[in-house]
Order: structure tokens, then sequence, then C-alpha cells
């Protein structure tokens, strides 16, 4: 039962992985030229394509099962029968691909199978035994599994790094009287989240001399509107106006608003921070104070999650907190921070204009991401606010976070593939239980596995609790594991999907460019 | 498109490539794997050192050179020539390497792996004889 289960998993994932290969490289088209530089943007254009990666992953697993059934069974075994994968090629073949074998090509391979079979049933020749190939894979498992824990290491270090100084300058970040430049508040929103009305307030409440609030909303019925004129009515004394935003520039509505908004400005320092974000009352003086440096291009923020703990909510959070504020302060103390989060967006006028403002990010799906890596590219320096903003992570089904997830996902992997493959090491979990199963003995796979427990943890805990004092993620960390997992599988998924779903629409992503799928004029 | 000419001259060149790759560069690294000796995980020191032969081992490194040329050589083929005739066509591996076995390293051949031999070289004769590429052309060049 063993023996034939692994033969037609050997069989169909190295056959179904071929033929996905197949038909990413048949959607590229015929290669005619094969001077080097050509290669070179060929496999380059290959890889950004879904079916190509679901074909190496297939061909992968393939691989490193049928080496495990070379340690289980003869040779003589093993290669007649995988040879049973010229005939499912075949068939994959002309069902999937639609190729058209005729008798010839039908005899040619059944001979050839049959012709391997009697060639290798008999005892290999002593010179071509693979004897110590599944020691060979568990070695490259066992070193490879030690690369999420080294990853967890570095967190914890520039987690220290960051907030050794950060928490020295929390709250304390004054700039001098006459540096306290007038602000621009932005506020794209897009209905409601919860606590609308408070978060919105927490910037009414700001400790600073000059600002102003400006809120974009596509349509007079967005439920956020009566929102902001209680705002307005509560407020009397700050500037804040909302302003209706007729014409739609790109697929982006989000960016498309801001375009607008930058027009709208009277100052020079922009804030722009998403709709869920809630600040404490210092927070635009510490913005202004990074500012001071003439190098600082753009500021952005990290973020912790406020008092929702219903289960998805909270997953949602202690991913954020320890996952992704843990890889932004990895990046940061790696190669220094090329892209900024929605929780805060903060830059000038002049620097928005020097890469050619948001217009030239219309069609962009991630665009807080954009932002920060064009400006960085202009030689200016991200910097990170001492202080997290506070984020409220919505009550949601299981569906939709995974859906977001998803969605985020495929973002990152359409405008950085290299470094999205590369967040293979940062999935701690199944490299600790792929180590755990290959481990020569219990003590080393209870090794792999203890390691995963107490670094992922560390980490988290200096991220979230020691850095960012994330409630949440203090009261909810155990669920790290199960978010870890999850992550994994949704990063799998990311590499076969291309299409997401956002705002009611569905686009295709090409270079982070979203492309509608279907064409709709206009929000209803 | 270039003459079939060409066109086939192309698909032979990458095949002929494809097997010498795969299966030298599959031999290349086990030996490079087998030199590097067994990996002692019970210290750290010697894990650390077993480690450092395999990164610093030519051998290995050649060897997934020449994987990474196969898989790209297997990429590049893919993109004009049927599946189902580059995949048996590539199975000529097969059979070349209990032939050289025999011709270079004088291991036994029995009777039963000559008509083996035979049977591939039979059906990749007949492989031969079918078009390289069955499906319409994606993209206009």
């Amino acid at each position: 039962m063993r023996t034939a289960s692994i033969l037609i998993f050997v069989v169909l994932t190295g056959t179904g992985g071929e033929i996905c290969l197949t038909h990413a490289m048949k959607l590229l088209g015929e290669v005619h030229d094969f001077h080097p530089r050509a290669i070179v943007s060929f496999v380059l254009r290959a890889l950004r394509v879904g079916w190509l990666w679901i074909g190496v992953l297939l061909m992968t697993a393939s691989f490193f099962s049928f080496l495990a059934m070379l340690s289980w069974f003869p040779v003589s075994f093993v290669i007649p029968a995988t040879s049973l994968a010229y005939v499912a090629g075949a068939i994959g073949a002309k069902i999937f691909l639609g190729e058209q074998l005729n008798g010839t090509r039908w005899a040619g391979i059944l001979l050839i199978c049959f012709g391997v079979g009697m060639a290798w049933a008999d005892n290999l020749p002593a010179s071509l035994h693979y004897p110590s190939m599944i020691t060979v894979i568990r070695r490259v498992i066992l070193a490879l599994a030690a690369g999420p824990l080294f990853y967890y290491l570095v967190g914890i270090y520039s987690a220290w790094r960051f907030f050794r100084v950060a928490h020295r300058q929390a709250g304390r970040l004054q700039p001098a009287k006459e540096e306290t430049p007038a602000i621009s508040v932005f506020k794209p929103i897009c209905g409601l989240d919860p606590g609308a009305y408070e978060n919105f307030a927490s910037f009414c409440r700001q400790d600073y001399p000059e600002f102003e609030m400006l809120f974009a909303v596509n349509d007079l019925q967005d439920p956020a509107v009566p929102v902001v004129q209680k705002l307005m009515a509560d407020f009397p004394g700050r500037s804040i106006r909302l302003i209706v935003v007729a014409e739609r520039l790109g697929a982006n509505t989000k960016v498309s608003n801001l375009c607008r908004l930058v027009r709208e400005a009277r100052h020079d320092l922009l804030v722009i921070t998403d709709s869920d974000v809630q600040v404490e009352p210092g927070y635009l003086q510490s913005v202004a104070a990074m500012f001071r440096d003439p190098g600082v291009g753009g500021v952005t923020a990290l973020y912790r999650g406020r008092d929702n703990l219903q289960f998805v909510a909270a997953m949602d959070c202690v991913g954020s907190s320890a996952a992704f504020c843990g890889a932004a302060l990895v990046a940061r103390e790696l190669e220094g921070l090329k892209f900024m989060m929605g929780s805060t967006m903060a830059t000038m006028k002049q620097r928005l204009a020097e890469i050619g403002g948001f217009e030239a990010m219309v069609d962009l799906h991630s665009d807080d991401y954009e932002l920060g890596r064009r400006i960085a590219a202009r030689g200016y320096r991200i910097e990170l606010l001492p202080e997290p903003v506070w984020m409220a992570f919505p009550s949601q089904t299981l569906g939709a976070y995974l859906r977001h997830e998803l969605r985020w996902a495929i973002g990152i992997r359409n405008i950085r593939p290299g470094g999205h493959f590369g967040m293979l090491f940062t999935h701690g979990l199944p490299w600790a239980i792929a180590a755990a199963w290959f481990a020569p003995s219990a003590a080393i796979a209870a090794g792999y596995l203890g390691g995963y427990f107490v670094l992922r943890f560390a980490m988290a805990w200096a991220v979230g609790v020691w850095g960012l004092h994330d409630p949440v993620l203090r009261r909810r960390v155990w669920l790290l594991p199960l978010r870890d997992l999850l992550s994994f599988f949704v990063w799998l998924a990311s590499f076969g999907m291309n299409r997401i779903e956002w705002r009611g629409s569905s686009f295709t992503l090409e270079k982070g460019r979203m492309i509608p799928v279907v064409p709709r004029a206009g929000r209803t | 498109m270039t003459a079939p000419k060409t066109h086939h001259t192309k698909t032979y060149v990458l095949l002929f490539l494809l097997v010498l790759l795969g299966s030298v560069g599959n031999t290349i690294l086990s030996k490079g794997m087998k030199d590097a000796g067994d990996l002692d995980i019970s210290h750290f020191a010697s894990l650390a050192a077993g480690a450092a032969r395999v990164l610093t081992s030519g051998t290995i490194w050649a060897g997934i050179a020449m994987m990474l040329a196969f898989m790209v050589c297997h990429m590049l083929v893919l993109s004009w020539a049927d599946y189902s005739f580059v995949m048996p066509f590539s199975a000529i591996a097969y059979a070349l390497v209990p032939l050289l076995a025999y011709l270079f390293l004088h291991e036994q051949v029995s009777t039963a792996r000559w008509i083996g031999i035979v049977l591939i070289v039979l059906g990749v004769v007949l492989i031969n004889r079918t078009p390289h590429r069955t499906t319409p052309q994606g993209t206009p060049d």
C-alpha cells in the first residue's frame, strides 16, 4: 500500500510539475535568441510566471519523494516503476497541453517504458549506486531548516537595536518651536471602520501648532461622511475639510484620491494614514521632528493592535506585530527601510514631486510600498517613528482574513518576486516539522521543534511585547504557531494566483500594476 | 519562425545538453557529497566543519551549476518543443548510462539490459520521427 501510494505520488507530482513548467514556457513563447543576455532575460521573465513556481514546487516534491523511495527500495525496482511517468506524461500532455500524439509517438513512448524497465530491473552496476542520497537530502534539509532559526535571531537583534533607542525617544521627540512646519493630514477613506470617530478624533487632539485635516471620499453617501461632519462640529477650532473626489485616475482609488488631496493641501509636510489608525497626542510632533534631518525623505510607523480579542482579529494582530513589524525591523537593520506602511506615510510635497507625484502610481496595488521605494531610490532615507501607532483590527471571519492575507502576498510576489521567494526562510514552523521528520534521532528532532518555539516566541516578545507594547499580542501570543502555519499555506497559494479582489472589483496584477478584469465605472 | 532545419538543430543541441548536463551533473553532485563525508551532527564544531566542507567543495558547486544549466536548457527547449517529445527523448540517458558503464568501467551488462537498451534506442528513433511541436504557436514571432 505504501509502495503504491508513494509511487503514485512520485509519478503524479513529477509529471504534474513538468506539465506546469511546459505550460509556463509555452506562455512565454519560443526562444530564438541564444545570446547569454537573452537567456538571462528569458529566465527572469519566466520567474514571474506563477505556473513555473507551481511546477518547481511539484517537481521538488517529486524529487524528494523519489529519493525517499530510493532509500526504501532498490534502484532496480524504483527506476522501472517510475518509468510509468512516461505514460502519465504522455496522457497529461494530451489532456492538459493539447499536444497531438500520433501512433508513432505512442509506440515510441511504450518502447521506452519497457526498455527502461528491462535495462534497470537488474541490479545496478556497483559504480552507479545512490547509497547516500537520502543522507544527502537529510543534511540539506537540516542545514536549510536552521535558516528560519537564524532569521529569528536576527529579528531579535534588529528589534533590540531599534527599540533601545526608540524607547528613549518615545514621547520626547519635540521639534524646537521654530521648527514646527504646518502639516496637512490626509485621510483617504472608503466605508466605515469600527471606532472610526475615535480614530479620527485622535488626530484632532494633536498637540501641534498648525495643521489641517483633509478627508477624501468618492461618494457623499459614504457612511463615513456623517462621522466627519460630527468631527467638524466637535472640533470647531480645527481646520477640517471633506473632499468628494469624483474623478478616478486609475485602478487604485485610494491613490487617485491622494492625487486630489495633494492638490488641495495647503502645507508642504504631508502625513497620510489609513482610516483605521489611532495616534497619541504627540504623534505629529514626532513626525515633524524626524524631518529636521534633510536626508530623511519619508517617515513611516510600526503599529500595534487595539483591544479586539476576537479570534481572527487577534490572529491578524499577532501576525502584524510579531511577523510583519519584525520583518520590517530586519529589513531596516540589514539594508535600511526602502518602503513605507499604510499606518503612516509622511513626506514632503517636494519629495513627492521628484518621484512624479501620486499620479505616477495610480494603477499600482501596493502604494505604500511603492511610495517608500521611490523616495528611497532618490537617495533619501525612510525612517521609523519611535512610537508605533494604534491599529484597530476588525473582527472578521477566517475566510475574509485569509483572502486579505492572500491579496497582500500576491501583491508582494508581484513587486518583489525574489524577496517573496526568500520568505521561504522566514517560515520556521514548516521547516522545523520537516527537520524533525528527517532528523536522524529524536533528540535532534526535538531540538529543531524546540528551537522554533523558543526563538519564535522570543522574537515575538522582543518585537511585539517589549518593543511595541502591543496589548493584544501579549495576551494572544500563543496564536503565533497557528498563524505561522496558515501564513505558510497563504505563501504557497500566492504562487499560483495573480488575481485579486479589491473593494468589490477583480484585478490581475502585472509588475505591481492593477489591471481590471471587469472594468466598472466608479463605485456604487 | 526560421527554417525548419534550424528549428530541428536547436532542439537536438538542447536535448544533447539536457542529457549530458543531467547525467554528469547528477554524478558529480553525488560524488561531491560522498567526498564531503558523513556529516557529524553530535557537536556544533564538527557540524560547522562538515557544512564548511560541503560549501567549499568545488565538486559540489560544479554539480549545482550543472543542474541549474540543466534546468535552463529544459526551460528553453520546452518553450517550443512538445513535452511529450522532450520527455521520452531524454530517456536516452537511461540507455547511455549502462552503455557508458560497459564501455569505460567494464561493468557486466546482462542480456536483459542489452534488450532494454535496444528498446530505449528504438523508442527514441520512433519519437524522433514525430513532429517536434504539435501545439499552435502562442506568440507571433
